[in-house]
């Protein structure tokens, strides 16, 4: 049975809006919705662009709605996390009085039968408006615009940028190949697999040799040697961005296994300081004790299991220019 | 526009069984796609000049994703290679562009996507206009309602013809009880929505001589063009689809008939609109296949309908068309017209 493993990756984008939409979100903070005037018609949502040509259009706004006509619509009987509103309501084209293009938004009608194209609606502003399309909550039923909320005001400065957070959870196969490798490194072992076709051997629970496109099964393999020599390496100086919990400066290191090709790369490094690091240092495995197991492994993560990292062992370093290139 | 003065030509394509939940990982999909595709021909993967790999990263859930399905070419000693952010269809053109070049004699394209990583109803909104559709959740299906409703409303569709494509399509249901179903956004039903679908294609270019050593009746790319919209569909005609017309039409479709036409319809009204705008009478057949109703490997849908199209070519047919799709309400559309000479 294939393993999968759910990972959630969230992207806190910061978007600058420009002149023309920044101009729009500004204007939805007062309660007023603009549009862009493109030789006779009137665009909402305004565009910085003539759709039709690509010309830049003069920003000349026009104030529209709040008030409009549902041009289509459909109905959403079962709301996503992402949708405006969590209980059934219309998506709907809304031509907003004065608009000559519609806007898409939510209805928020009950039932379908209260839906007809034709209809008029207006906006549910939010309360408190930061200058983002959501700060109209929905449209409702009439031409009476409403506020949810006490009212904050509008932003008092031009909004330049909006916060949009994208979260996806995503649930993928874990390779068979790194799963035994994983295992492996909890007796300590770090396992290979070699290429029938071509003799490459790889480390990492990699799975397929990416040579001859082939995949390589439990028969490929072999146990690799715990010592190695310090080939090429970075010092990082931690970014604070989400999910960064190192604060200080620290060191990958890639690690050329004794008597093969194999290179075992971004390795953490053990009582080795960042100003110490240099081509050369001949090291050794370190394996988590047992005391030291975690669900997550070691300091190298992946399928590298138990594998904690690479300390010096004290031989004498090796000097050889071509080391350097060694890092594939 | 008419063809490049060297011929290219489809020698054929493989794709991975299209199930609905893979444990094999996009890479996996890939080297048995295109292990299938050159194996029948006698090639290696040392005899490909040049790949084109189609994918996306946000499917994937991973940046860079195309870097771990270069593991499926072999690409050492290092090739040619390219990538793009879009169906394999679009792959194709890259490739078929490339090769004009002349310098070279084999490409391999592919289409690879596992929708069941994510939820697509969840990932697509993301990918649209983030000022002012994403906030909103707008999703996919909201859009092919709105465009359904635009289609119907111009007498291009009705329920009861949308329900006889989906029947068509899948081979199974009856119209009445399709019909008696409940809307998943008015006016769709579940049979006008297409299935979530895992899997890969790979597809083999060849250009003149090479092409008809290596099979009897290579399908030629004899017409081949893209055309895309204004991003967001508020500004456009829901009725009609103006790129994918230009696009036939510099591709060459009114110089002769076609027999068959694959058509990238996700959902059963672009179908009827897309027959419509391209002018096809009832005398083409029309995804034989079942289309993207039956099987819709995200990214892999537009690079299927291709070898479909040169499927028909392969079995004796003269001209055929494929076409491809790509965001909200056909935004952006591809012709492809294959032929077969005697």
């Amino acid at each position: 049975m294939t393993r999968f493993i759910e990972s959630t990756i969230t992207f806190p984008y910061k978007r600058s809006l420009g002149p023309v939409v920044g101009a729009f979100m500004t204007a939805l903070t007062e309660k007023k919705i603009l549009g862009i005037r493109c030789r006779d018609a009137v665009l909402v949502p305004p565009m910085e662009w003539d759709p039709a040509t690509g010309a830049e259009l003069p920003h000349e706004f026009v104030e529209v709605g709040p008030a409009g006509t549902v041009e289509s619509w459909t109905w959403v009987p079962a709301p996503s996390e992402q949708h405006p509103l969590d209980h059934p309501f219309a998506f709907a084209l809304v031509l907003l009085d004065g608009a000559t293009t519609p806007l898409l938004h939510a209805v928020d009608a009950g039932t379908p039968s209260a839906m007809s194209e034709g209809m008029r609606v207006a906006p549910r502003w939010r309360g408190s408006r930061v200058g983002r399309i959501d700060d109209i909550i929905c449209f409702v039923p009439g031409d009476m615009a409403e506020t949810e909320g006490e009212d904050t005001g509008g932003a008092g400065e031009p909004v330049t940028r909006m916060d949009y957070l994208a979260s996806i959870t995503y649930r993928n196969p874990v390779p068979e190949a790194a799963d035994r490798a994983t295992e492996a490194s909890r007796e300590h072992r770090l396992l290979g697999l070699r290429c029938p076709t071509c003799g490459r051997v790889y480390a990492g629970g990699r799975g397929l040799c990416p040579v001859d496109a082939i995949e390589l099964g439990p028969d490929c393999e072999v146990d690799l040697p715990h010592t190695g020599t310090i080939t090429n390496f970075a010092i990082v100086t931690p970014v604070q961005y989400p999910g960064q919990t190192e604060t200080e400066p620290f060191v990958r290191a890639f690690v050329l296994l004794d008597g093969t090709d194999v290179i075992i790369p971004y390795s953490a490094v053990i009582e080795l300081p960042a100003d110490r690091v240099k081509v050369g240092i001949r090291v050794d495995a370190v394996w988590a004790s047992p005391a030291e197991e975690t669900e997550e492994g070691g300091g190298m993560g992946g399928s590298w299991g138990s594998l904690l990292g690479w300390i010096p062992n004290g031989e004498p370093d090796l000097d050889d220019p071509d080391l350097v290139n060694r890092i594939f | 526009m008419s063809g490049p003065s060297t011929d290219i030509a489809v020698i054929g394509w493989a794709q991975t069984p299209m199930v609905r939940h893979t444990d094999k990982s996009e890479t996996q999909l890939l080297m048995e796609a295109i292990t299938d595709a050159i194996d029948p021909l006698g090639l290696t993967r040392a005899d490909i000049d040049f790949t084109c790999l189609g994918s996306c990263d946000y499917i994937t859930g991973q940046a860079f994703s195309f870097v771990s399905n270069l593991d499926a070419i072999g690409a050492w000693p290092p090739k040619r290679d390219s990538h793009v952010e879009m169906d394999g269809a679009w792959a194709l053109y890259e490739a078929w562009l490339r090769l004009q070049e002349g310098d070279i004699e084999i490409a391999v394209v592919t289409g690879s996507g596992r929708s069941s990583t994510g939820e697509p109803a969840l990932i697509y909104p993301m990918e649209m206009d983030p000022y002012f559709l994403a906030p909103l959740g707008a999703d996919p299906l909201t859009f092919a309602a709105l465009q359904a409703r635009a289609v119907i409303a111009a007498g291009i569709a009705d329920e009861r013809s949308m329900a006889e494509v989906a029947v068509r399509a899948r081979g199974k249901g009856d119209v009445e009880s399709l019909l008696a179903e409940e809307f998943v956004r008015l006016p769709l039903r579940r049979h006008d929505v297409p299935p979530i679908t895992d899997g890969a294609a790979a597809m083999v270019l060849a250009t003149g001589d090479r092409a008809r050593q290596l099979v009897k009746r290579p399908a030629y790319i004899t017409g081949f063009d893209h055309r895309t919209e204004c991003h967001n569909p508020s500004f456009r005609a829901l009725d009609d689809s103006p790129s994918t017309r230009i696009a036939a039409e510099a591709a060459g479709l009114g110089d002769a008939p076609v027999e068959v036409a694959e058509l990238q319809a996700a959902f059963t009204h672009e179908e009827l609109l897309l027959r419509r705008v391209l002018g096809l009478g009832d005398d083409v057949a029309v995804n034989r296949s079942g289309g993207a109703l039956r099987h819709n490997p995200i990214m892999a849908t537009g690079l299927c309908r291709v070898g479909y199209a040169a499927d028909h070519i392969f079995g004796g047919g003269r001209r055929a068309l494929a076409h491809s799709t790509s965001g909200p309400c056909l935004q952006q559309n591809l012709v492809c017209i294959l032929e077969g000479r005697s």
